[in-house]
């Protein structure tokens, strides 16, 4: 039976386990980015996959499986054209569209014509989680399934790095938000004023709930007769089935990183390893184990997951940075109460709680050193490893959440009255009348600035997922004769 | 000394049906040279289509609107001077227009009125292009050495090294209000004021000698204000059209045109609801009352500042049958949307001014619902009504947001006088 559309309470049963867990306890990972080359066969193995697929009401043991389609690939698998139009525009024309490409500032090296996948042939995704003694059983057992409908275009490795870090050495998945709505975490009542870690609308994530505005994202929605058997919800004004509801849209980014072209810099910069490590520790602006430098003048351990800080109350008061610098990564990936200085810090948390991601990301290739000590990445010798991060969030609505951010808050030189300075761990660097290739870092009497910065990290591939319900995946699933 | 007060200057020029094509055609080509009037900050200029509001038509408009500086009689002679055989051919194809006219006057004679909010009040093209300079001269000094000793110091050494500079002396002056400043900002508040000072003191008299006629009077404006209000109350449930998505090759057109790394511009322009025979009128009070706050109130409130908006404008046009809403702002479109709807009480101030757009989500008391309760129908009804201008003339400038003009604007300002270590420190914190 159809669920009823408006419950703020989340149902899992129906919603791949992606959503509410990283399965950080799944130490392996492969992601089977797919074009398909026979869809009978492509519905075959998705119908079949079902049943496997990790829904978020199972804590899975030693595997999950989640699956993602591009719009192309929904196309592909029989989706019309008139279904296709509900999903959201951003979706549909794809991440490496020439105006959106320019808009999130995937210019110059990080342009899509360099990319190495996302431009055309991708159609879905299969996502295996498993342990390191298990991963490739479970792989090959998914190769062979989707061998007849699927051809591997390409097949995406992860690493596990001690402490959660990612592979310049800084801890990662910090400051992740917390979703209302999941039943095993019992629902919260916001206060008039939200905080910044009170836990977000469930509709901020998941299609089908309401959102921070108290109003439900766009869904994907099919006419009542294009679901006969009834697979499908009803949208709440029951005129329409909702495809969309307890799916989500995945943004996947695949980033290099230039580990060793990072601590050169840093240590050009600065007279020892330890004013260099400082020195990241402003760009990133956590120290490396994950402890907030707003809150902590060395990297304390105790500290290391601290998630309950402002930039502008009366405890930090860091309102220009001299703690923790506007540019910081961590301060333009979420600004919290100092978005914009002539707001309330209320209004600026109620602003940036609209932009929040479920951050699912693993760094892939070799680390360059096994320990992730910050002095031996100093004076590692560089190499010709191919390393980075595979970049995965999750977000109801792609250009209020993961757009909006991109480009406003970390691509933007000007971000928060800054002038030249990109992100600095992330920004593709030009060079131009709109150069962003500097970093400030606010001290006294005078600030420090640090120009012709080079790019840390390239992008080279990407792209825009749904990754559906299950019921959803079900009627996907069916041939479109019958829908 | 002239003032830098920044306003609005709107030009709505009906055209000949016959003239429109002619008239984007000059657009399409058209290379005028705004560099050359030192007044102006942005310039619009556009084809609004022919429409029709209530089965009366609207006559298709050039529109032709700049953000401009300083006296609004040295500004119309500035453009005339500079471009006066461009805009001669340009409103050649408007009706109002012949070539026997006085340009000057003609342009003066159809100054139209609207609610224009400047986040860089009181400052030049000229002046924000030298605070720009000084700051970058000023930072590769401070790139040069190494820099330390208390705040005081540091600002000393500063200001002696601005002196050194022929070129940057004159940052060492105190950057003066010139006369007529607070009339041209605060001309509103004197018209209240000067509206209802005789308005009571007639009142107060004439309680002494017709308190009944008084009284009357009174009444019949009280009642005459609420048949207003409910009249408009009614005409919110009336509404029966509310925007829906647009078509997705129209936004991505939008979009690409609205892709440059910091300023933007964001026009806007349709017919208003049709339901309430009254909302032109009050459209049009409300845009007054709008400008007049964000102007700011002597000795009660001090004027809004946003922060990504380099200037607004809101224009009720057709006697307030059409709504025109244009704006330069830092950001890109679809985010710039957003910034009104984000915080708790942005999309009730919009609901004042662009509720009244054909499509708005439905309002409740003029100041609810709208797109506090429906943010998906106002982002529909701004890709509804939004067009890229045909010609857009964005200064000398457009790389810097209005928050890098507002803290050059504090380092010019900060070097002049003397500082205690803590204001010096704070003034150095600019840099």
């Amino acid at each position: 039976m159809a669920p009823s559309a408006m419950t703020d309470v989340l149902e899992t049963d129906d919603i791949q386990g992606l959503v509410v867990r990283g399965y950080g306890t799944l130490h392996a990972a492969r992601f089977l980015l797919l074009e398909l080359t026979n869809p009978d066969a492509a519905r075959r193995y998705i119908a079949g996959a079902i049943s496997r697929v990790n829904r978020a009401s199972e804590s899975p043991a030693d595997v999950a499986l989640q699956l993602a389609f591009t719009a192309r690939g929904l196309n592909q698998l029989g989706i019309s054209e008139p279904i296709l139009g509900t999903f959201s525009r951003e979706f549909i024309e794809g991440m490496a569209d020439s105006v959106r490409a320019e808009s999130l500032g995937d210019i110059g090296a990080n342009a899509p014509d360099a990319w190495r996948w996302g431009r055309a042939n991708i159609h879905a995704m299969v996502m295996v989680y498993a342990t390191s003694a298990t991963i490739d059983e479970h792989v090959g057992h998914e190769l062979a399934e989707l061998a007849g409908g699927f051809r591997v275009v390409h097949e995406q490795r992860t690493t596990h790095l001690p402490d959660h870090k990612e592979h310049f050495g800084w801890r990662d998945g910090l400051s992740m938000p917390t979703i209302d709505g999941v039943p095993s975490r019992g629902h919260h009542d916001h206060p008039p004023k939200p905080s910044w870690t009170t836990p977000l609308a469930p509709g901020e994530f998941v299609l089908g709930y309401r959102n921070e505005y108290g109003v439900q994202s766009e869904s994907p929605t099919v006419v009542l007769a294009s679901d006969p058997t009834n697979q499908l919800p009803y949208t709440g004004d029951r005129t329409h089935k909702d495809l969309g509801r307890n799916g989500t849209y995945l943004v996947y980014r695949q980033y290099t990183q230039h580990v060793q072209a990072l601590w050169r810099a840093l240590a050009s910069n600065t007279t020892d390893a330890e004013a260099a490590i400082v020195l990241g520790t402003k760009m990133v602006g956590r120290w490396p184990n994950g402890a907030p430098i707003l809150d902590a003048d060395h990297d304390d351990p105790a500290k290391a997951t601290n998630n309950e800080f402002h930039y502008g109350t009366a405890d930090h008061n860091d309102r220009v940075g001299l703690k923790c610098p506007i540019g910081a990564h961590v301060r333009r990936a979420n600004p919290r109460d100092q978005l914009a200085p002539d707001r309330t810090g209320s209004d600026s948390i109620a602003m940036v709680r609209k932009h929040q991601m479920i951050r699912r990301g693993r760094p892939y290739g070799r680390p360059v050193s096994e320990t992730m000590d910050p002095h031996e990445l100093l004076t590692a010798p560089a190499d010709r490893e191919d390393r980075g991060l595979h970049f995965i969030c999750l977000v109801g609505q792609i250009n209020r959440q993961f757009e909006l951010v991109q480009r406003s808050w970390l691509h933007s030189a000007n971000f928060n009255g800054l002038f030249k300075d990109g992100d600095s761990i992330s920004a593709v660097r030009v060079r131009d009348a709109n150069a962003n290739d500097e970093f400030t870092v606010p001290c006294e009497p005078v600030r420090k600035k640090y120009k012709a910065l080079p790019a840390f990290t390239q992008l080279v591939g990407g792209a825009y997922f749904f990754l559906p319900s299950i019921a959803a995946l079900r009627f996907i699933a069916r041939a479109p004769a019958s829908r | 000394m002239r003032h830098r007060v920044h306003a609005g200057y709107t030009l709505l020029l009906p055209l000949g049906a016959e003239r429109v094509k002619a008239a984007a055609a000059w657009l399409a080509g058209a290379a005028l040279p705004f560099d050359r009037c030192g007044s102006t900050h942005f310039a619009t200029i556009t084809i609004l289509d022919a429409d029709e509001y209530r089965k009366q038509p609207l006559p298709a408009t050039l529109l032709f609107a700049t953000s401009f500086c300083g006296p609004a009689d040295a500004h119309v002679d500035e453009l005339v001077q500079a471009m006066g055989s461009e805009l001669r051919e340009l409103f050649a194809n408007c009706e109002r227009f012949s070539a026997t006219h006085d340009l000057a006057e003609f342009i003066t004679k159809n100054r139209h009125s609207d609610c224009f909010y400047s986040g860089m009040q009181n400052i030049a093209p000229d002046d924000v292009s030298r605070h720009a300079k000084l700051r970058e001269v000023i930072e590769q000094w401070l790139g040069a050495g190494n820099i330390t000793g208390t705040a005081v110091k540091v600002r000393a050494r500063i200001q002696e090294f601005v002196r050194s500079r022929d070129d940057l002396k004159w940052a060492l002056e105190p950057d003066r209000v010139a006369p007529g400043t607070w009339i041209a900002m605060h001309w509103r508040t004197l018209t209240i004021v000067a509206t209802l000072v005789p308005i009571a003191g007639l009142s107060i008299a004439g309680l002494f000698y017709h308190p009944a006629i008084v009284g009357a009077v009174w009444l019949a404006v009280v009642l005459l204000v609420v048949a207003v209000v409910f009249s408009i109350r009614l005409s919110e449930d009336e509404q029966t059209y509310v925007s829906t998505r647009q078509p997705d090759e129209k936004v991505r057109a939008l979009a690409a045109t609205q892709n440059r790394p910091v300023i933007n511009e964001f026009v806007i322009a349709g017919r208003i609801k049709e339901e309430g025979v009254m909302r032109p009128m009050v459209l049009r009070a409300a845009l007054w009352l709008v400008a007049w706050l964000v102007q700011g109130i002597p000795r009660w409130r001090t004027p809004i500042e946003i922060p990504t908006v380099a200037t607004a404008r809101w224009i009720a046009a057709d006697r307030g049958r059409r709504l025109i809403f244009i704006s330069n702002y830092t950001n890109a479109a679809e985010a710039y949307v957003r910034d009104f709807i984000d915080f708790p009480t942005g999309a009730r101030d919009i609901n004042i001014s662009f509720g009244f757009g054909r499509g708005y989500p439905k309002t409740r008391w003029i100041l609810n619902g709208g797109a506090a309760t429906d943010p998906n129908a106002f982002a529909y009804v701004v890709g509804e009504h939004q067009r890229p201008a045909a010609y857009w003339y964005r200064g000398p400038n457009a790389n810097l947001s209005i928050d890098n003009i507002r803290l050059n604007r504090q380092i010019r300002a900060g070097l002049v006088g003397t500082l205690a270590e803590r204001e010096a420190q704070e003034w150095l914190h600019l840099l």
